[in-house]
């Protein structure tokens, strides 16, 4: 099969749900050692794919779609909520505060869930769409990052 | 052509639409496990019991009802950007429609007062009805997978069976009409409703939400596009040998069904055990209970044990213990959602909004679950230890109990978060 946006974002989706996966279990064993690396590893990957979307994909599908106006500011309001979860997350694991962490990636997990379903039901089909004539150029963009 | 219309904000409910049917339900499994608290060791001889019917549609319409109306009324926005048109109006609706068709219903079967019966069936039929034909309209401009999509509009189907075999008998129990078998159809209202809408929804559901929660694998495309039409088939074929009489047809197409329904149990525990997270937590414990309860009430099926045990296993097991361990997720979400939204709306962002372990502990859900349990294999030795009704009802209403502390808990916890936001700095 082809690589489009649609695949190559939602491989990008879930190789993030795989390292929350991973610092998640190292916080319920207790093993902070593990959990401060593979929090960061977590927080560098999703701030990563937020900026692939914002400063990459969704100006390029704006300009080529008006219809995405209101979804695209949706996502973006969704990322500032998961950029302050991933804040606090990183406090919590400076705090050694398994209860707050634990409390914390479930609601980032759930928040990213519904978000990466609506990205990938609508936002990246219209993209695959709209953006067809230019998707060598962007894929190209989007692995640069 | 994409439809984007499902991205808007402004068509999630307000938080108090579904918490209003969130709030409600447990106490219609209360009221389940007190006719069992007080009927005692004779009430589970026999599912034509009276009392054994009350339960029963205290648990489907009240309990399940509730739960499934309210989450589907949230989730169709968001899980496949279809907003139900009036969704206020459904809601204020169908919640207390159903509610008090439940109660009605319950009371009608289970002490013989033809008014109640009527009433009940009367109420319950329009709650249902208000709900399915905007939930139908929904489903029909429903994007995203297109399993969930094809599984949830067979389960509204499956819906609209039941309910229409169920006003059928209504009628014959008032005497307005005649039917020649009156268990064939009762059959056939049971096929629609425990397989059709109970068992779609779940696949349905499942097919969506095991990957997302837990970072497992995707269902097989092939069973993602085909169980659900090939289950909602089936039960049409089942039903209808059933009334005509046709007994081989009817066995083949319930054998096939049943069937269906272990292969899809045994695939979502396969599913499981590769999943990422490791995390035991209540949701999932209840998702192993309501899993291993469908392969039980199937093995139970295939020995021809007594009826009342696979009802049990379905009713108590699946239905009485799945929605309560998604609601362990789905109301904590919502009520931070929603607080979210308000912070922005406010600009009070040097409150600290509450996150889901806070708003749910997650040591009174596994509490939940471990009295939810202890119900389950109760009620079902009871079957063969009638005397163990009693300690059975007493469990079902200590978890439906905890359960209504839990979503009270995190309701509170929103207006607090709530108020605190709105107030000026
Ligand atoms: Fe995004
Ligand atoms: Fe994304």
């Amino acid at each position: 099969m082809n690589e489009t946006i649609s695949t190559f974002m939602t491989e990008d989706h879930r190789h993030c749900d795989r390292l929350l996966a991973v610092f998640e279990h190292a916080v319920e064993r207790g093993d902070w050692e593990q959990a401060g690396g593979s929090g960061q590893e977590l927080k560098t990957a999703l701030l990563n794919h937020f900026a692939r979307e914002e400063d990459r994909l969704f100006p390029q599908l704006l300009a080529v779609e008006a219809r995405a106006g209101g979804p695209v500011n949706v996502m973006t309001m969704e990322h500032r909520q998961m950029r302050v979860l991933l804040n606090d997350l990183e406090q919590a694991i400076g705090a050694r505060d398994r209860d707050a962490c634990l409390g914390l990636v479930e609601t980032l997990h759930f928040l990213n869930q519904q978000h990466n379903a609506k990205e990938e039901g609508i936002l990246y089909p219209l993209a695959d769409q709209g953006l067809a004539a230019q998707m060598g150029g962007i894929l190209q963009q989007l692995r640069a990052g | 052509m994409i439809d984007t219309r499902g991205l808007s904000l402004a068509q999630a409910p307000p938080f108090h639409v579904p918490a209003r049917f969130f709030l409600t339900a447990p106490f219609f499994a209360l009221l389940a496990g007190i006719l069992l608290l007080w009927e005692g060791p004779a009430s589970l001889a026999s599912r034509w019991l009276p009392l054994a019917l009350a339960a029963t549609h205290l648990i489907t319409i009240g309990y399940l009802g509730l739960l499934m109306c309210g989450a589907l009324l949230q989730l169709l926005p968001v899980v496949l950007g279809a907003p139900v048109p009036a969704v206020r109006w459904v809601g204020n609706l169908t919640h207390p429609l159903l509610g008090l068709g439940a109660l009605l219903l319950a009371g009608g079967l289970g002490f013989g007062l033809p008014w109640s019966l009527a009433s009940g069936a009367m109420a319950s039929a329009m709650g249902f009805l208000v709900f399915l034909f905007p939930v139908a309209l929904a489903l029909w401009r429903a994007q995203g997978e297109p399993g969930t999509r094809r599984a949830l509009r067979a389960a509204v189907l499956a819906l609209l069976a039941t309910l229409l075999l169920g006003l059928l008998l209504s009628a014959f129990l008032l005497g307005l009409i005649p039917l020649d078998d009156f268990t064939h159809w009762a059959n056939a209202h049971l096929l629609w409703g425990l397989l059709g809408w109970v068992g779609l929804l779940v696949i349905g559901v499942a097919i969506q939400v095991i990957p997302l929660f837990y970072v497992t694998p995707p269902y097989p495309a092939r069973v993602r596009a085909w169980l659900g039409p090939t289950l909602l088939v089936l039960i049409l074929l089942a039903s209808l040998a059933e009334v005509r009489g046709w007994g081989l047809t009817a066995t083949l197409a319930q054998g096939l069904a049943t069937g269906a329904f272990v292969f899809f149990a045994l695939l979502s525990l396969r599913l499981l055990a590769q999943r990422g997270r490791r995390r035991l937590d209540p949701t999932l414990l209840h998702w192993l209970v309501a899993l291993l309860a469908v392969i039980a009430a199937a093995l139970a099926w295939a020995l021809q044990a007594p009826s009342a045990l696979i009802g049990i296993l379905l009713l108590v097991g699946l239905g009485v213990g799945l929605p309560a361990g998604m609601l362990f997720k789905i109301l904590p979400f919502l009520a931070w959602f929603h607080l979210q939204h308000r912070q922005i709306a406010t600009g009070r962002f040097d409150l600290r909004i509450p996150h889901m372990g806070s708003l749910l502990p997650l040591g009174w859900a596994r509490l939940q679950f471990g009295l939810h349990l202890l119900a389950l294999l109760l009620a079902v030795a009871t079957i063969f230890l009638p005397v163990l009704a009693r300690p059975a009802g007493l469990a079902l209403v200590l978890a439906a109990l905890v359960l209504e502390g839990l979503l009270v808990r995190v309701v509170l916890a929103y207006w607090r978060a709530s108020r605190a936001l709105t107030l000026p700095l």
